[in-house]
């Protein structure tokens, strides 16, 4: 379960261009982030993450504390666990897709790492991508190659930042499915950030709308009600 | 001296461009990814060779190198030995008018790469310079190439900080450049010729290598 209260200022020659003042708890299931571009999904999504860091506030995953500015507590990106699934996927372009896979598996062993690659591009039914750079691949694929990376590295939370935003209808439908069958076998929180009011409606547990860098409105089902 | 010219001259150069290639690169990080005090100052003081003339660089040399220099008077008591009329005292004013051209070309390739790439890297768990070595590295290498080429002709053509700093020694310290010069103002015709047509091929090479290299290793 991850639990954010986070302020935060963007200033720019002195004047306040936004603010964001979020507060949320998102549970084990796909919580969908929703809202206009510029409401501050992405920047939500980076501070969990730790690419960017709060003014003031809490972030806690579980039992861990990822930011606390009362604390002064704030975990390097690099240990938090977190997957990140990038809106242009951020597939490193020199690298394969097994590579780019292998590149995120916390294992030193190298035969290991490369089986373990294979194992998550089976999973994802890509193996015939593994010795393909991503130049040379769709949309579709290396969405599925970079939802493949972010898994190997075995994270407590998978974000994902509109993910299919660069993919066609069709393969829509699919991604979305598999999007849902993987947080189902991982069982950790899945954040999904959309403007797309079909994806949200689709796959919310819980649907947060944010408008502006505040939240909107909350819909929490299941779980999260009680917690909330 | 043709021979011995160019042994000299391609001794120098590789000396320097491996020099310029490791200290390049890491004054590229530094100034593309650190914030530090002073950075300006310091990118300000790298850039300077270039556009300083190259005998006011070597004057400085001296001033800095030099048996009685700031620097050379600690490493002359030390050693009994100036980097004045010596074939290092060659490499290092190659390096110092080269440096600027590599770290130019190469900061301006590791500030190119997108940034995602690197943030994605940290998120898989890897540390800013395992990152870089993996990541940016590979991503910027068209432009780190072409800055060590770049460096690479320059450090061959070098003759005004080079002159000053250690001098014009037959065998010695003549490189290249210094014997045409010499042949020139001695009548010798035919030696300059051919030591100019040696380095009008060489730095040719140089141009299309770069050209060649700038049209490839295209990712998306």
């Amino acid at each position: 379960m991850l639990t954010i209260d986070v302020k935060k200022k963007f200033v720019k020659k002195g004047k306040e261009e936004f603010s964001l003042d979020v507060n949320f708890i998102a549970d084990a299931g796909i919580t969908v982030l929703a809202g206009a571009s510029g409401a501050g999904k992405t920047t939500t999504l980076r501070l969990i993450a730790g690419i960017l860091v709060p003014d003031s506030g809490k972030i806690r995953l579980g039992s861990e504390t990822f930011f606390d500015s009362e604390k002064r507590t704030n975990v390097p990106i690099q240990k938090r666990k977190v997957g990140f699934v990038f809106q242009d996927y951020a597939l490193f372009p020199h690298l394969t897709a097994g590579q780019n896979i292998a590149f995120g598996a916390k294992i030193p062993d190298k035969i290991a790492k490369r089986e373990k690659a294979h194992e998550m591009l089976e999973l994802f039914r890509i193996e015939h991508l593994e010795n393909r750079l991503p130049s040379e691949m769709s949309g579709g694929e290396q969405q599925r190659t970079a939802l493949a990376r972010a898994l190997a590295s075995d994270p407590r939370i998978v974000l994902l930042d509109e993910p299919l935003s660069a993919v066609d209808v069709e393969t829509r439908a699919k991604l979305l499915d598999e999007i849902e069958l993987a947080q189902s076998r991982a069982k950790i929180p899945f954040i999904y950030v959309t403007h797309n009011e079909a994806e949200a409606s689709r796959l919310a547990n819980g649907r947060i709308t944010l408008e502006n860098g505040r939240i909107k409105s909350e819909e929490l089902k299941a779980i999260g009600e009680s917690l909330g | 001296m043709i021979w011995s010219a160019l042994q000299l001259s391609l001794l120098v150069v590789f000396c320097a461009t491996l020099i310029v290639g490791v200290a390049g690169l890491a004054f590229a990080f530094l100034l593309a990814k650190r914030n530090f005090r002073g950075k300006e100052l310091l990118d300000a003081l790298l850039t300077m060779p270039l556009v300083l003339p190259p005998t006011v660089t070597g004057y400085y040399l001296i001033i800095l190198l030099g048996r009685r220099g700031l620097i050379g008077s600690y490493i002359y008591d030390l050693t009994g030995w100036s980097f004045v009329f010596t074939w290092q005292g060659a490499v290092i004013a190659a390096v110092i008018v080269s440096l600027p051209l590599m770290i130019r070309a190469s900061r301006a390739s590791i500030e190119s790469v997108n940034p995602n790439y690197e943030v994605a890297a940290y998120t898989l768990g890897k540390r800013e310079l395992e990152t870089f070595f993996h990541i940016t590295l590979p991503l910027a290498k068209r432009g780190i190439i072409a800055g060590l080429i770049l460096s690479f002709a320059r450090a061959l053509g070098e003759f005004g900080a080079t002159l000053m700093i250690a001098g014009n020694i037959p065998g010695k310290t003549q490189t290249m450049p210094l014997a045409i010069y010499e042949a020139v103002a001695s009548g010798d015709d035919q030696q300059a010729q051919i030591l100019a047509l040696i380095l009008t091929a060489i730095s040719i090479l140089a141009v299309y290598l770069t050209n060649k290299i700038s049209r490839s290793y295209v990712y998306g």
